[in-house]
């Protein structure tokens, strides 16, 4: 685990997140190629390294109890991802404290460690390593997971190149949420399959819920973000703007967007 | 309250350059399968359309090693039947060795940035990336060992060479000359799949690198060419001294020299623990990079 730190930490029992003054900044490259022959070309010519700093998050504060299904909303840019990122410990924290209490599952990247020429099967088993499962939890639900994603018969052991972007996505979402995780988080992972696959995943996550399991949304999708979840977060350059009940949350962000509650504005926004 | 228990994660800043290391170790350790199935995986994907699959992994080095043989004679001029083989046999298990280190810090240098996804979607030791890279280089490697010692056995028979050995108590000793080799391997690895996400040309520049590292190393020359302070070269090259001990056990049947295990072992654990140092204090920023 990334910035894990082994020091002995108290967590109120009925939270699955904390997260303390948190505040993400990083440094980019402003140069097109990250080469050695550009480094060595800057060098000689005594120039340093051109950088922009990123703060992507900034002094966030926030619990997220047990079995809460929070949406995030923002615009592009807002730092959503990098906020679900630093929680499942992919990116350390610049200042402040995530804590987290449970197994952790992941879809912020639809079809990651998937291998083009493997079949769907041979995904899955990558996919539930990759997420930190053993063989053996994995063999004993590849069938279910499998059955989940409700590929077209005999698909599940064809090579995943002759999916349509579809399939690949209900692979993908079924392995992320057939994991038994504490805690999800998805990254517009919503989309995902057709309108029958996105019942199937609705349901799917509120059994989750049922079972006191907590899952984080980041979505464009604001009828998703108003039908799933129980609370919202709003985002924008990296600052929380407001938190509530995702109705409220969601249409003080349409007003701000200035695009109005046309039904095109739940959607994809 | 739940106190200190162990399904409680905390992420803080970075306090010192290499995260606690008893945490991260257990974490690698217990991820292992997931580098031996990606490794398994891999391979499978690569070699499902090829007809002769893994075979090429075989093929491949004995070309080379016949190309290397006959180039080798001809700028070296006539030689003895018997001594043409015993050389032969040199090149072939020289190159043999030389290629699972190059497919190891090759394939390994590359892992990090071809698992960009992976490592933008989870939290994992990403020193398991690499770590399934030399997982592949040995799975391609150990096919040859039995092809070798075929060759050794025919080549026996057809010519009755005694100046290659027979069986012999310092074969024994091959395992340990491999895990040198493959933590040395690793190590670089490591150092330079952490170069190449901040560097993208380094795996180009490193295909140049090997074929001169390639020609620096023991494989199409004996060590015993090296005198005086020539030698110096020998135990400058990361792979001089394993390659040497490595020739001395299969091609002269004796246990290496003092030096070389000295020059062995320090190579080994220099290359671990300095490619480990330097992957493992900047893997916490990979995903920035990526």
């Amino acid at each position: 685990m990334q910035s894990t730190s082994n020091q002995k930490f108290v967590l109120p029992e009925n939270l699955a997140i904390r997260i303390e003054n948190l505040s993400i900044s990083y440094k980019i490259n402003v140069e097109s190629k990250k080469t050695l022959k550009n480094a060595l070309m800057r060098a000689s010519r005594g120039e340093r390294i051109r950088t922009r700093t990123v703060e992507a998050v900034k002094n966030l504060t926030l619990d997220i109890a047990h079995g809460s299904v929070v949406g995030i909303v923002g615009a592009n840019g807002a730092g959503k991802s990098t906020l679900m990122r630093s929680i499942a410990g992919i990116l350390p924290p610049t200042t402040g404290r995530i804590a987290v209490n449970g197994r952790i599952s992941t879809l912020l990247a639809l079809g990651v460690g998937f291998n083009q020429a493997l079949s769907g099967r041979d995904n899955i088993i990558l996919g539930g390593l990759a997420a930190g499962m053993s063989r053996a939890e994995i063999d004993s639900q590849t069938d279910a997971i499998a059955q989940f994603a409700d590929l077209p018969e005999g698909f599940i052991d064809m090579p995943v190149r002759t999916y349509s972007n579809g399939m690949y996505s209900r692979v993908a979402f079924s392995v992320a949420v057939n994991m038994t995780p504490d805690i999800l988080l998805l990254d517009e992972a919503l989309s995902a399959g057709d309108a029958a696959f996105k019942e199937k995943s609705f349901n799917r996550m509120r059994q989750l819920c049922a079972e006191a399991r907590t899952i984080l949304i980041v979505s464009h999708a604001l009828s998703s973000v108003n039908e799933l979840c129980d609370q919202a977060i709003w985002l924008h350059k990296g600052q929380m703007l407001a938190s509530g009940k995702p109705e409220d949350i969601t249409e003080q962000y349409l007003k701000f967007l200035n695009v109005g509650k046309l039904p095109s504005s739940y959607e994809d926004l | 309250m739940i106190e200190g228990s162990n399904k409680i994660q905390v992420f803080e800043p970075h306090r010192s350059s290499l995260p606690p290391l008893k945490p991260y170790i257990s974490e690698f350790w217990r991820r292992r399968e997931f580098a031996t199935e990606l490794s398994k995986f891999s391979d499978k994907a690569e070699y499902l359309e090829s007809k002769l699959g893994k075979v090429w992994l075989v093929l491949n080095p004995l070309f080379l090693a016949v190309i290397y043989y006959l180039l080798v004679t001809i700028i070296q001029g006539r030689s003895t039947q018997t001594n043409s083989f015993t050389i032969l046999c040199h090149i072939l298990i020289g190159l043999f060795t030389f290629y699972f280190a190059q497919n190891c810090i090759l394939l390994g240098a590359q892992s990090i940035t071809s698992g960009g996804r992976l490592i933008l979607n989870q939290a994992f030791p990403r020193s398991l990336l690499p770590l399934s890279s030399a997982i592949s280089a040995a799975r391609q490697f150990l096919p040859t060992l039995p092809v070798y010692i075929l060759i050794v056995l025919i080549g026996k028979l057809v010519f009755n060479d005694e100046a290659l050995p027979g069986l012999t108590w310092n074969y024994l000793l091959i395992p340990f000359i491999f895990i040198l080799l493959a933590l040395t391997s690793f190590g670089l690895s490591l150092l330079f799949a952490t170069m190449n996400v901040y560097f993208r040309d380094t795996t180009k520049l490193l295909s140049y690198i090997m074929r001169i590292w390639l020609y620096a190393s023991p494989v199409l020359w004996q060590p015993d060419m090296l005198t005086g302070w020539y030698r110096i070269i020998l135990y400058l090259n990361p792979l001089g001294p394993i390659l040497s001990a490595n020739s001395r056990i299969w091609i002269d049947g004796l246990t290496p020299t003092a030096p070389q295990l000295l020059a062995c072992s320090f190579w080994a654990f220099g290359s671990i623990l300095l490619g480990g140092y330097f992957f493992i204090s900047r893997e916490r920023d990979f995903a920035i990079h990526i």
